[in-house]
């Protein structure tokens, strides 16, 4: 018979004012095999845990059980409590008699009854457990980062300063995301260029990343430690090695300035060989192949413009997509968001009317680079007559968005003042239905704003139509309780963030989950923000959920800090909790394959069965189940132990 | 109670957007949320300016049902007798005829144009069916006035 001890927690008074601990530990030690049964007011201390430590080598036990919380809180404590003393850790067993017990009952006599039956059951298990041994994989010392945005930038110089590889891929012409498309940032005023630019430049001078643009992920294999990656090099056109940035190609092209810049929200305009900012990172340009002339029709004039106005001899129109390799051993998805889409809100007339705006424009219109050269013109005209409106696409059930964007109180507030200080006869109202000034130096900033005298009137806008020629914003000033109308010249969408749309292929290629938001889920929402669920995947920026830029550059750092302290191992231990298929029974249906969430199962052509990959098994047991032969047996879960745990409930 | 309307975020979306509200006293907001509280005023008769034209609803971004709680609150008055005079004269018709809008000769002149029957096939059709309709509006109690 086995040994086993059995340990029960007061937790305080969480579990002793409904649970009769003592009645417990009276019953539980008339169990034959249970040789050592103690009580204590904490058991997770210091204290509690030298008890059992004690307890394991006095009486020789061969397992031990803890009734108290939830697993989920305590179990990898316990498990190395036992190990200290030198037990396999997965010959420990939790009772949960807090969360299943004590906190869900008010009868004492009953709660009492109850714990003593689930401890019962977890000793039935006990007496079951087989020790079980992790195996060691090695680290590949190297990481991928998806998406070149702030979250991406700032996650690969953390990886690459502490001296681990980085595949940064960035499926644009050029790093930078969104950022690089702002002005200001609030509510320091900082011009976003000059602080994001040094950054860029330092990833694509770091000895220890290497910056795929253009490029997209196609394919992700194996696991924590040990990843695949196929990348897609899509053709540019142009030789980058020989390109040197100059740009006599782009002011050479027939179609200059007569496309729309997708980087200025299609309010600029660039040709069909470009690069989407003077700053962008690498400095070569792209050539557009569903625009340029030569690659769509053959033929451009007499012959490309660009071809002959390069020095370098760069222009390579015969480019053909590249395929890149390689093996990393952590991911970090930073993917970033997609502005929400303004015409979803159909009462605003953002399709209708060239001056109601969105956000991300007017911060391309305030832009030195911008299509106005920073100067606030709206049709040629300074506009004196400034609405903005909020929530546009956030908080709003109506279009699927239950969500607060977190961007846009603040991004309003700094654009109205960017507004007044350029236009300082400007009458600037911001229609709220909210405010939300919750970083460090926000509400300080709100308040300097409506010192300059922007009005902030709270009630969200109804409407914006035309009339005559003018434009009119209606809402209801809920505080005083009455609608009103403003004419505007130039009305602001406060558009919220959406996920971004690209990032579901990666979702999907990881097999990571969304939250109902939509954006990706993490491990935990408040104790492991930047962890997947999924080994060795981490998440940067608003690819996790809307945040601002200290925020993403937080949460990148911290990304970075895991994939480093992964990386840092020489090997990994999988959890030993995975299922194993009976060679002998197993017939090769490949039930098991179509079932797992996790692609591990795998067939043996050779042997006709199937096998687990230990790396990727999470032990969900899905297969266990539905194995028509009963030959899969999952670890630490087998029939015997999970009967044996019933039958003491029953 | 539709529990929804505890969830309204006050941004008034239903007010700005109510086309009755922009000749009338009718505050959509106010009576969402009084219904929010518990606390209607049946008096108020600017209840009855609602035109259940559906903009509030089509546009609350708490998604809330407001022109359905609206029509809840109005048969609630209704109930305790208060109501305006011209929706009481609808029931007079309903009484009359079966229909809040009796046919007429030019919608008669249509149906035909159509090639449809004069009358549609209801109690316009069926006498018997209209006094069914009264059946039921005497053992509902709905009070009506010749």
């Amino acid at each position: 018979m086995k040994r086993i001890g059995v340990f029960i927690c007061h937790c305080g008074v969480n579990i002793s004012n409904t649970v009769d601990v003592k009645k417990v530990v009276e019953e539980i030690s008339k169990i034959p095999s249970v040789v050592a049964c103690a009580d204590y007011q904490y058991m997770c201390s210091d204290p509690g845990q030298d008890m059992i430590k004690k307890a394991i080598k006095e009486n020789q036990l061969d397992s031990v059980v803890v009734a108290a919380c939830s697993p989920r809180m305590h179990e990898p404590t316990f498990r190395a409590t036992v190990s200290d003393a030198g037990m396999n850790p997965y010959c420990f067993e939790m009772s949960n008699i807090r969360e299943q017990c004590s906190w869900v009952h008010l009868d004492g006599e009953k709660a009492t009854k109850k714990a003593i039956d689930l401890v019962k059951s977890s000793v039935a298990r006990a007496s079951l457990l087989e020790p079980l041994v992790s195996q060691g994989v090695p680290v590949v010392p190297k990481a991928l980062v998806i998406g070149g945005g702030i979250a991406g930038i700032q996650t690969s110089l953390d990886i690459a300063n502490s001296g681990y590889k980085v595949y940064l891929v960035e499926k644009e012409p050029s790093i930078g995301g969104h950022m690089a498309r702002f002005d200001k940032t609030f509510p320091t005023l900082d011009c976003a260029a000059c602080i994001l630019t040094p950054k860029m430049v330092d990833v694509a001078r770091h000895p220890n990343i290497e910056l795929l643009t253009y490029s997209e992920v196609e394919s992700i294999d194996g696991s924590v430690g040990n990843f695949h990656v196929r990348v897609k090099k899509n053709p540019r056109y142009v030789d980058m090695e020989k390109c040197t940035g100059c740009g006599s190609c782009a002011e050479a092209c027939r179609l200059a300035g007569r496309i729309a810049s997708e980087f200025d929200m299609g309010l600029g305009k660039r040709g069909a060989i470009y690069v989407p900012f003077p700053q962008a990172v690498p400095l070569r340009y792209t050539i557009d192949p569903e625009k340029c002339l030569f690659l769509k029709h053959g033929k451009c004039g007499t012959s490309p413009k660009c071809a002959d106005v390069c020095t370098t001899d760069a222009i390579k129109f015969d480019d053909k997509p590249e395929f890149v390799e390689f093996d990393v051993g952590a991911i970090v998805v930073a993917t970033g968001f997609k502005e929400f889409s303004a015409e979803l809100k159909p009462e605003y007339c953002y399709d209708k009317y060239p001056n109601v705006m969105t956000g991300l424009e007017l911060e391309r219109i305030f832009a030195p680079s911008g299509p106005t050269g920073g100067k606030p013109k709206i049709n040629g005209k300074e506009p004196k007559r400034i609405v903005f409106i909020s929530c546009v696409g956030s908080r709003d059930k109506k279009v699927g968005n239950a969500y607060c964007s977190r961007v846009c109180c603040m991004y309003i507030a700094k654009q109205a003042h960017l507004l007044k200080e350029k236009i300082p006869d400007a009458d600037i109202t911001v229609m709220y239905t909210d405010m939300r000034a919750f970083g460090k130096g926000y509400e300080e900033f709100y308040e300097r704003v409506q010192k300059e005298g922007i009005k902030y009137r709270r009630g969200n806008a109804a409407e914006v139509y035309g009339q005559d020629g003018k434009l009119f914003v209606r809402a209801e000033d809920t505080l005083l309780g009455e609608p009103y109308e403003l004419e505007a010249d130039l009305v602001v969408l406060g558009t919220g963030l959406t996920p971004n749309p690209l990032a579901e292929g990666i979702g999907k290629l990881l097999h990571l989950s969304l939250s109902s938001d939509g954006f990706f889920l993490e491990a935990h929402p408040k104790l492991r923000p930047v962890d997947t669920v999924i080994d060795g995947v981490f998440l940067a920026g608003v690819a996790q959920g809307p945040k601002d830029i200290p925020d993403t550059v937080a949460q990148a750092s911290g990304a970075a800090s895991h994939v480093v302290n992964l990386l840092s191992k020489d090997e990994i231990f999988a959890e030993p909790t995975i299922a194993v298929v009976d060679e002998d029974a197993c017939v090769g249906c490949k039930t098991c394959m179509l079932l797992c969430p996790f692609e591990a199962h795998e067939f043996d052509e050779e042997k006709g069965v199937m096998k687990v990959n230990a790396a990727l098994c999470k032990g969900c047991g899905s297969c266990a189940a539905a194995c028509p032969s009963g030959s899969i047996r999952m670890n630490h879960f087998t029939n015997d132990q999970i009967i044996a745990q019933l039958l003491e409930v029953l | 109670m539709n529990k929804d309307v505890r969830s309204c975020m006050k941004c008034g979306s239903c007010t700005a957007s109510c086309p009755s509200g922009r000749v009338v006293a009718f505050r959509t907001r106010k009576l969402v949320e009084d219904r929010a509280i518990g606390e209607i005023d049946y008096d108020d008769l600017s209840l009855w300016y609602c035109t259940t034209c559906f903009n509030c609803m089509e546009r609350c971004p708490r998604g809330i049902d407001i022109t359905d709680e609206i029509l809840k609150i109005r048969e609630e008055a209704y109930r305790k007798g208060k109501v305006l005079e011209p929706h009481r004269a609808v029931l007079r018709y309903i009484y009359r005829s079966g229909h809040a809008v009796p046919i007429n000769p030019e919608v008669r002149e249509k149906r035909m144009a159509l090639g449809l029957s004069e009358l549609p096939p209801t109690t316009h059709t069926f006498e018997e069916a209209l006094l069914e309709v009264r059946r039921i509006m005497e053992d509902e109690g709905i009070e009506y006035k010749e």
